[in-house]
């Protein structure tokens, strides 16, 4: 599956005199699993809701399954699962009112997975919802968004406020559901740890700007952590891109996203993990925002 | 959606059903009473210009004496068409307030169709309380009307469908103010504050300006006209006999008794007045405005939610 | 049936511990030839990974002759995979016992014993960050 499942072209959106999102360019490969990592304000929500409709871009363009947000909202949202950060349902609805509203304005909607999503979860159908808990709230969530069966999925910081045993669970149910269809998956977090074994594709956001969009196999495969003697970064930032470069009195260390074979003799190369990666990604434009 | 839209309105619908309910309440025994009272009084035969027997004005004002009390509260009931719009229009902006409405927005319905579904329902469901409430007033003050027509202050506002243009103008007003405000319980109420400050406006101002009223001068010495019979009478006195009003007339008024006289006769007597004929066109026009104006403010709570994000 | 586990600071993809725990339990006789192993859906729900890495670890095994997919049904065993014989495993441990005996001999500490080891087990051009 070559196709995009979304495009981003020249994307920004500006709230006031704020850019939340800038520049924006980049594909999400349909059937893949993505984690969208950045820290607070990074524009992770602002990409996400551009995405689902929520709101139009300032300026450029995004597609997802080809078409645009907004206008063929009829035609897209069918196949558009989301679940925002707030999680919002009504409070004052049951769990069953909560699928009953999914049944009544989804076409789609398949009520048996969402019945034995919910039974599976050991959730009661007459509780009100807000009276569930956190992790709770955001399976039903999850739920509204999986029952009608989604091409497309996209979830905005959706554990960020569980605990650990509700984010695995959450998670899990997840990942359930791509093994039960072919789904496309963007999952936003500001904590990459959880994204690790759960994700094959990256996208790194940082004040308004994309800083990275790989497969995860290939950022594995291309960043690598330098170090050395004093010096010669010069010489290694002509053939790969340094993201990030750290010196003391005698010692050189450079990350690099590194375009071919690291040849340098003088270099000790090795490998680093994912968070190593996104941090060195995050730190690498805090310093730049720092300074200017 | 249509279920959506009913469930999320369910309690503000039973607000205003109980209003009703309360209205009903008051108004369904002393209407009994009134009626029945009006027909054992023999006060069928005291209607028309040419008032009967003698006794008519007297047995005309103790009925009307002894329903004071209930007309005098019927007249606060001027509110209740506001109270019932602002009510029905606190579950749209409670749901812009809460932010559910991107619950729905990222289901499979389009963000118009939600948006004309919450409004169509809040309109149709503000028509038909409006309209109970407009039976149920018709129906109470028929033995008064009869005998007062409908076109004095306190009968004219309850009487007609210039009620629905009152609810779907303080419905309209609610809904615009809670789109933008975003806070369903201080849009509520400034609404409602809205609302009064129009009736008032319109009321004690308006109302008088967009009505062009009639005037006539006839001689004091003739009975009253027939033209002010059941009429909104805007001002009446004293005039010259071109029906230009005389100023500083002392009226002596008996303390206690409620008997005025002029110390001299005056010649002619000159009034501004809308007949009861007009009863009809009156009402269309202010229920016009006031509908017009709700349109208008309904529109845009709906383009501004459509569009604002 | 084989419960899998991640450890997920080791620096082996997940994909690698999988193939790696599947080997392992064939050679411990833990997986016969015929077993089934877990379908992508329950090492998911075991794991909370994604079912591509599943497939992936899978399709290895298959390319590797250890296990076969059969459409529909499952993932199995492949016949004749077998495990080493005993024999050679039971040499292993006094031969390592020797030869650690030899390097203690020559002056290395343990951690210099282990550092070699290491070294040897693992290609010294990549090693892994602390």
């Amino acid at each position: 599956m070559s196709d995009a499942a979304i495009r981003a072209d020249g994307l920004g959106k500006q709230y006031g005199s704020h850019w939340a999102l800038r520049d924006c360019a980049l594909e999400i490969p349909a059937g893949s699993v993505t984690a969208l990592v950045g820290p607070n304000g990074a524009g992770k929500t602002t990409l996400l809701k551009l995405a689902v409709g929520l709101t139009r871009p300032s300026e450029g363009s995004i597609k997802v399954l080809g078409l645009v947000p907004r206008e063929d909202e009829a035609a897209l949202m069918p196949r558009l699962g989301f679940v925002a950060q707030e999680h919002p349902l009504h409070m004052g609805f049951s769990v069953k009112d909560t699928l009953t509203l999914g049944r009544r304005l989804n076409p789609s909607w398949n009520d048996e997975i969402a019945r034995k999503r919910i039974d599976h979860l050991d959730i009661p159908l007459d509780r009100k919802v807000g009276k569930l808990s956190g992790g709770q709230q955001a399976q039903v969530a999850l739920t509204l968004a999986l029952a009608k069966q989604p091409d497309v999925l996209l979830l905005d910081e959706p554990v960020a406020s569980l605990d650990p045993l509700a984010r695995r669970e959450f998670l899990n149910s997840v990942m359930e559901a791509v093994s039960e269809r072919e789904m496309t998956v963007v999952l936003s977090s500001h904590i990459v740890t959880d994204l690790e074994r759960v994700c094959d594709h990256l996208i790194v956001l940082s004040h308004a700007r994309t800083l990275l969009a790989a497969s995860i196999d290939q950022v594995l495969a291309s960043h690598r952590l330098l170090t050395g003697p004093r010096g010669g970064d010069d010489v290694v930032s002509r053939v790969h891109s340094v993201i990030r470069e750290s010196h003391t009195e005698r010692q050189t260390s450079l990350v690099v996203n590194a375009n071919g074979h690291v040849y340098e003799s003088r270099w000790e190369v090795h490998e680093l993990d994912l968070e190593e990666i996104v941090l060195a990604y995050l730190g690498y434009r805090a310093l730049e925002a720092a300074e200017q | 959606m249509i279920w959506l839209g009913w469930r999320l309105q369910r309690t503000e619908t039973l607000i205003a059903a109980a209003l009703l309910g309360l209205v009903a309440v008051v108004l369904v025994p002393t209407g009994i009473e009134m009626a029945h009272a009006y027909s054992t009084d023999g006060l069928s035969h005291c209607l028309g210009f040419t008032k009967g027997s003698p006794t008519c004005g007297d047995v005309i004002g103790s009925f009307e004496q002894r329903f004071s009390p209930y007309t005098a509260l019927v007249d606060w009931f001027t509110l209740l068409p506001g109270l019932i719009g602002v009510v029905l229009a606190a579950p749209f902006a409670l749901e812009l307030e809460r932010g559910t409405q991107r619950l729905a927005w990222t289901q499979s319905i389009t963000r118009r169709r939600w948006v004309t579904t919450k409004l169509g329902l809040a309109v149709g469901s503000t028509a038909i309380v409006a309209s109970a409430l407009i039976l149920v007033l018709v129906w109470w003050r028929q033995p008064l009307v009869k005998l007062d027509g409908r076109m004095d202050g306190g009968a004219y506002d309850s009487q007609g469908v210039v009620i629905l243009g009152y609810a779907l103008f303080a419905l309209g007003l609610a809904l615009a103010i809670g789109a933008v405000w975003r806070r369903a319980i201080p849009a509520v109420m400034v609404s409602f504050v809205g609302y009064f400050v129009a009736r008032i406006f319109f009321d004690t101002w308006l109302r008088k300006r967009i009505a062009s009223p009639s005037s006539l001068t006839w001689r004091a010495s003739d009975r009253d006209p027939l033209q002010l019979f059941h009429s909104w009478v805007i001002s009446e006195g004293p005039s010259d006999s071109h029906g230009h009003f005389l100023g500083h007339i002392k009226v002596f008024c008996a303390p206690g008794q409620g008997v005025c006289a002029f110390p001299k006769r005056p010649d002619y007597m000159h009034a501004l007045y809308v007949p009861a004929s007009d009863f009809w066109s009156l009402q269309l026009v202010e229920f016009g405005m006031f509908a017009g104006i709700a349109l208008a403010l309904i529109a845009f709570a709906g383009w501004w939610t459509l569009y604002r994000e | 049936m084989i419960e899998f586990h991640l450890e997920k600071r080791s620096g082996v993809p997940t994909y690698l511990q999988v193939v790696q725990q599947v080997r392992q339990a064939v050679r411990l006789g833990i997986l016969q030839p015929g077993d089934q192993l877990p379908t992508v859906k329950e090492v998911v729900a075991q794991l909370t990974i994604n079912p591509n890495t599943v497939l992936r670890a899978y399709g290895q095994l298959d390319m590797e002759g250890l296990v076969e997919g059969r459409r529909g049904v499952g993932t199995f065993v492949a016949e004749g995979a077998a495990p080493p014989p005993p024999d050679d495993r039971e040499e292993l441990r006094p031969a390592l016992q020797k030869w650690i005996n030899r390097a203690r001999s020559t002056g290395l500490d343990e951690d210099a014993i282990a550092t070699m080891f290491d070294d040897t087990l693992r290609p010294p051009a990549i090693s892994r960050v602390a």
